[in-house]
């Protein structure tokens, strides 16, 4: 036998502490479940998993910077505060707060309180019952305790209340004169607000839980989660120049009594500069907040005289079956309404009806990013709100930032949407991949609504209706649909479907990489050059394409916890090779040249390098990973007549392009610019008869066509790496240059080794110097 | 036709099924039996396709069941051991979609939904959301979308777990008859008396490895005359004991 077993109930402080520990040892485990990938304890062999490391950012970088970031802004807030409550010219710092700029600090305390409040509650899944109440209620301690330990508890373990309060009252504490010790003040004065958030939230989600139905609790969370964002941005309003007028405004009419709630005299305690009156007021506050927490518990005890589980839900999906109109359909079975006239597959169907009924989901995949984006364009400082109805440029990236947007929070989540009922696509007789594309075309299509509207109202506004407006609204239209593919591809490595916490389905690490993409896509819609913007569609399909087929490669790996797709030559390899190449001759170059001239042997040892490099890099990488499909300069079909006869060919359509421009007399401008070959002297034979083609057609045949090759049919992929292969080229020879590539490309297709495409390549080559030579 | 040729699975260095090798003819109902952990789960997600093996394949009609997936679902009606649904759909809903995903038209797929549905017993909660039914009637609902497109071969993974015995005795009513209209079964269970009751042959698997297949017959002779099922899984799967 043990110890005897102490009969009756567990003291409060005993449970109290126990409860924090756990609760504490749960977010351990959770940033080290995230730190180690997926929960497998023997997970060690799965690869590229690059949301590894990312909680730990959270933890080491962003949050101190969070702490810093409301630090800062708190500090302006009681600036601007100052500014606009205090009479002008009246001395401060470390003085004494007047009146009105103590209301206008406890009104600042009370919006970031919201806010921080609304935060936590919106964060959670509120109509999912999270809450371990239930299994507590079983352990041996009276009701009355528990929820003491689970205020307790949430007052101390609440980030978000953390991040808004602590750098706030430390902020006051610290205009009232403290120095050394305003943090630990900020500290102490922000957990009785903590502790009120702790009842609220509590009272929020552990006793409305039980008298709502399930369906109101969706709506009332979507609700939560828009007033959170909407406070959110209404609290560090007041911080920011400019923008802060409303609020200050707001603050201004503030009544009196706002000094008597625990905001007021948290202010008021810190600011009194006697001992014995911050004392009196210390403990006015503890008393004013210990009654509202009886008070509150009261209710919440009165919320529980039933017991603590909720009983609706069943009722609730009833309920709103009968609610909906669709749904009196034991004799109707479907209701074909919307596909008038366009089929949506039973996929898209699905979704659709999910958005309908899930308000939630509505709310975030639409709703939100509308506020996020509308949020930063109000209160951002560049001005992008009053130029944006006169600048086309800046309508159409705002247009697409919003989109953008919008699919990562819906193109992104697809796999997260199917959660745990992933399983149900594997037992259809289609490939998965086919699935996420019927997402990704409803995604692409559904996100337009926001350019279009916006370029309607734009088209009302706007000054004129000219080239400009047109090229930067299609951009962005085009761009949509691209992005949408790559939202969901991104997606495809950066979610967790299984995971049960809601902070864990998605990795941050590719959210970024993301938003990072399409922030890049906006240079297509500001840059004023047609070319340049033509360069950047090809290069985001070009990517779209690459990570397709990445995503497409591990769709069959999914739900297996540490098998990943066996290595095989893909498209992504060749755009990384390719810029690669770039970067490696660019330093070459800039090695060998120093400060001399650039001269042919310069830029022909430079180019020789590069590729050199790159194609060493590319082979031992493969042979580490004992990639398949790696592309060989000899085969078992070499076909090098093939390789002369097409190399021809496209050199004819090169040398009549030559002709052309000079017949036009752009020839001369082109090679004053020189972006000629001719520039370059006799050095340019090797490089273009020999190191070009060895190292052009590994990159652009070998690996780019080949990688689209394997998931593309043989059109696509000639045009997609042909275009690739001619915006890399100076501007005045795209279109022959494309030619070449077709061609090439075409050759690889039959030959299947490097040799016939490097020819086709040499003989252009020539041909192109040969007439150049001739010409000028 | 089900067949393994030398189907493993590691995870990392723990070998979850060692190398197995087994044939179940068409028309046969095979069990599947094994205690908890012993790597059953694991065999048939690799049947499904949602995991990968680490060695060998499992085949199904002659067709790898991981290259060859999307093919393979045609012929295939399968049921997890905890089915979850969409939240949000109908049960009526998510059965349409099922078979609408099997190729069936809109209209057929709704009508074929609530035909099966009310053959299942179901008619009372077609309108109400999937994820609010209980164990016995997600399992029903699972059964259902597994046979709505009348699959040569079943699997299932723990069919009756969990069930009352009622909804039990409907399931194993449901199976002999699938069985008796010439499907192939391969069922894992560690329910032995529906074990004994339903098939024709069961393997038991212990630790990965298939340490006993046979009639229930046979099995009985190997261990000793005339035990049960139960005595057989005991001595076959008891720690440290050589597979008869």
């Amino acid at each position: 036998m043990t110890a005897p077993v102490r009969p009756g109930a567990a003291p409060l402080l005993r449970s109290t502490s126990l409860l924090i520990r756990l609760r504490l040892r749960r977010l351990a485990n959770l940033i080290a479940a995230g730190s180690q990938g997926r929960k497998k304890p023997d997970d060690k062999t799965r690869t590229g998993n690059p949301g590894k490391k990312s909680s730990k950012i959270v933890l080491y970088i962003a949050w101190p910077m969070m702490l810093f970031m409301f630090g800062a802004i708190t500090a302006n807030s009681v600036m601007n505060l100052h500014g606009a409550l205090d009479p002008p010219g009246s001395f401060w710092v470390t003085v004494e707060f007047s009146t009105a700029l103590a209301i206008g600090i406890a009104f600042l305390l009370f919006v970031l309180w919201l806010a921080s409040l609304l935060v936590t509650v919106g964060s959670g899944e509120l109509a999912k019952p999270e809450w371990d109440l239930e299994w507590l209620i079983t352990l041996p301690v009276r009701a009355e305790t528990l929820l003491w330990a689970r205020l307790a508890e949430r007052s101390i373990v609440n980030p978000s209340g953390a991040i808004a309060l602590i750098p706030a009252c430390t902020a006051i504490a610290w205009y009232s004169g403290l120095r050394w010790s305003a943090p630990l003040i900020g500290v102490l004065a922000a957990w009785p607000l903590l502790l009120l958030a702790a009842l609220v939230r509590t009272l929020i989600d552990t006793g409305l839980r039980l008298r709502m139905r399930a369906a109101q609790l969706r709506n009332l969370h979507a609700v939560i989660s828009v007033l959170s964002i909407i406070t959110m941005y209404l609290a560090i309003s007041i911080g920011l120049k400019g923008k802060s007028d409303f609020m200050l405004r707001v603050a201004g009419s503030m009544p009196d009594w706002l000094l008597y709630t625990p905001m007021g005299l948290t202010v008021r305690a810190i600011n009194e500069r006697t001992f014995l009156d911050a004392g009196l007021l210390t403990v006015a506050l503890l008393a004013e907040v210990a009654a509202l927490v009886w008070l509150g518990l009261q209710l919440l005890r009165h919320q529980l005289r039933n017991g603590v589980v909720a009983g609706g839900a069943r009722d609730a999906a009833r309920n709103s079956a009968r609610q909906d109109p669709e749904s009196d359909a034991g004799s109707r079975p479907v209701a074909p309404a919307r596909s008038a006239f366009v089929e949506l597959s039973a996929v898209q169907r699905r979704e659709l009806a999910l958005l309908r009924r899930d308000r939630n989901f509505l709310v975030q995949s639409l709703v939100l990013p509308l506020l996020i984006v509308g949020g930063q364009v109000l209160l951002g400082t560049s001005g992008v709100a009053s130029t944006m109805w006169t600048n086309p440029n800046v309508l159409a990236s705002v247009a697409f930032g919003l989109a953008a947007y919008s699919l990562s929070m819906s193109a992104f989540q697809t796999l997260n949407s199917e959660g745990h009922a992933l399983w149900l696509l594997y037992t259809f007789p289609c490939s998965i991949e086919e699935v996420l594309k019927d997402k990704a075309k409803l995604w692409g299509v559904l996100t337009l609504a926001y350019p279009l509207v916006l370029f309607g109202i734009g088209a009302v506004v706007a000054p004129s209706l000219d080239w400009t407006f047109a090229g930067a609204m299609l951009t962005a239209l085009l761009g949509i649909p691209i992005y949408a593919f790559i939202a969901v591809a991104l997606g495809v490595f950066g979610s967790n479907p299984l995971e049960q916490q809601p902070n864990q389905k998605v990795k941050p690490a590719y959210v970024y990489l993301f938003m990072t993409l399409s922030a890049l896509y906006v240079y297509a819609i500001v840059t004023p050059q047609p070319v340049q913007r033509l360069i950047f569609m090809v290069l985001s399909m070009l990517l779209a394409a690459a990570l397709w087929q990445k995503a497409r490669d591990q769709l069959g790996y999914l739900l297996d916890p540490d098998a990943s797709p066996p290595p095989r030559v893909s498209t992504s390899d060749g755009l990384i090779a390719a810029m690669v190449f770039f970067v490696a001759q660019a330093v070459a170059a800039a090695v060998i040249i120093g400060r001399g001239r650039m001269t042919g042997a310069a830029v022909l040892f430079a180019f020789s390098i590069g590729g050199a490099v790159t194609y060493a890099l590319m082979r031992s990488v493969y042979a580490k990973a004992k990639t398949e499909g790696v592309p060989q300069i000899l085969g078992s079909a070499n076909r090098p007549l093939l390789g002369l006869a097409a190399g021809l060919a496209a050199g004819a359509v090169g040398v009549l392009y030559i002709f052309g421009l000079d017949a036009l007399d752009l020839l001369e401008s082109f090679k004053r610019a020189g972006e000629s070959y001719a520039s370059l002297g006799l050095w340019t034979l090797p490089l273009a008869l020999i190191a070009a083609p060895l190292f052009e057609e590994f990159i652009f045949r070998g690996l780019i066509f080949g990688g689209l090759r394997r998931s593309f049919g043989i059109w696509p992929a000639t045009l997609a790496s042909a275009a690739l292969f001619a915006i890399v080229h100076p501007a005045f020879s795209i279109i022959p240059v494309f030619v070449l590539g077709a061609c090439a490309a075409l050759v690889y297709e039959r030959s299947r080794s490097l040799l016939a495409p490097m020819i086709v390549h040499a003989v252009y080559n020539a041909c192109v110097i040969g007439a150049q030579t001739f010409l000028l | 036709m089900i067949e393994f040729q030398q189907l493993t699975r590691t995870y990392g260095d723990f070998t979850a099924v060692h190398p197995l090798s087994l044939e179940i003819p068409s028309g046969e109902v095979f069990g599947f039996l094994g205690p908890n952990g012993a790597g059953k789960t694991t065999t048939i997600r690799m049947m499904m396709g949602i995991l990968v093996p680490s060695g060998g394949r499992a085949l199904i009609n002659g067709l790898d069941c991981h290259l060859q997936r999307a093919e393979v679902q045609r012929h295939v009606g399968y049921l997890p051991d905890n089915p979850i649904y969409y939240d949000f759909l109908r049960g009526r809903e998510i059965l349409q979609f099922v078979a609408e995903m099997h190729g069936m038209g809109r209209r057929e797929a709704g009508q074929q939904a609530l035909r099966m549905l009310s053959e299942f017993g179901l008619d009372e909660v077609v309108d109400e959301f999937a994820v609010n039914y209980s164990m016995g009637m997600k399992k029903k609902l699972g059964l259902a979308c597994a046979l709505i497109h009348d699959p040569q071969v079943l699997i299932l993974d723990e069919p009756i777990n969990g069930l009352d015995p009622r909804a039990a005795r409907e399931v194993q009513d449901r199976l002999r008859q699938a069985a008796a209209s010439g499907k192939t079964i391969f069922m894992s269970t560690h329910l032995l008396d529906m074990a004994e009751k339903v098939c024709t042959r069961v393997g038991i698997i212990h630790r990965g490895e298939l340490t006993a297949t046979g009639t229930l017959e046979e099995l009985r002779e190997r261990v000793n005359q005339n035990v049960s099922l139960e005595e057989v899984f005991l001595k076959v799967t008891a720690e440290g004991a050589e597979a008869p």
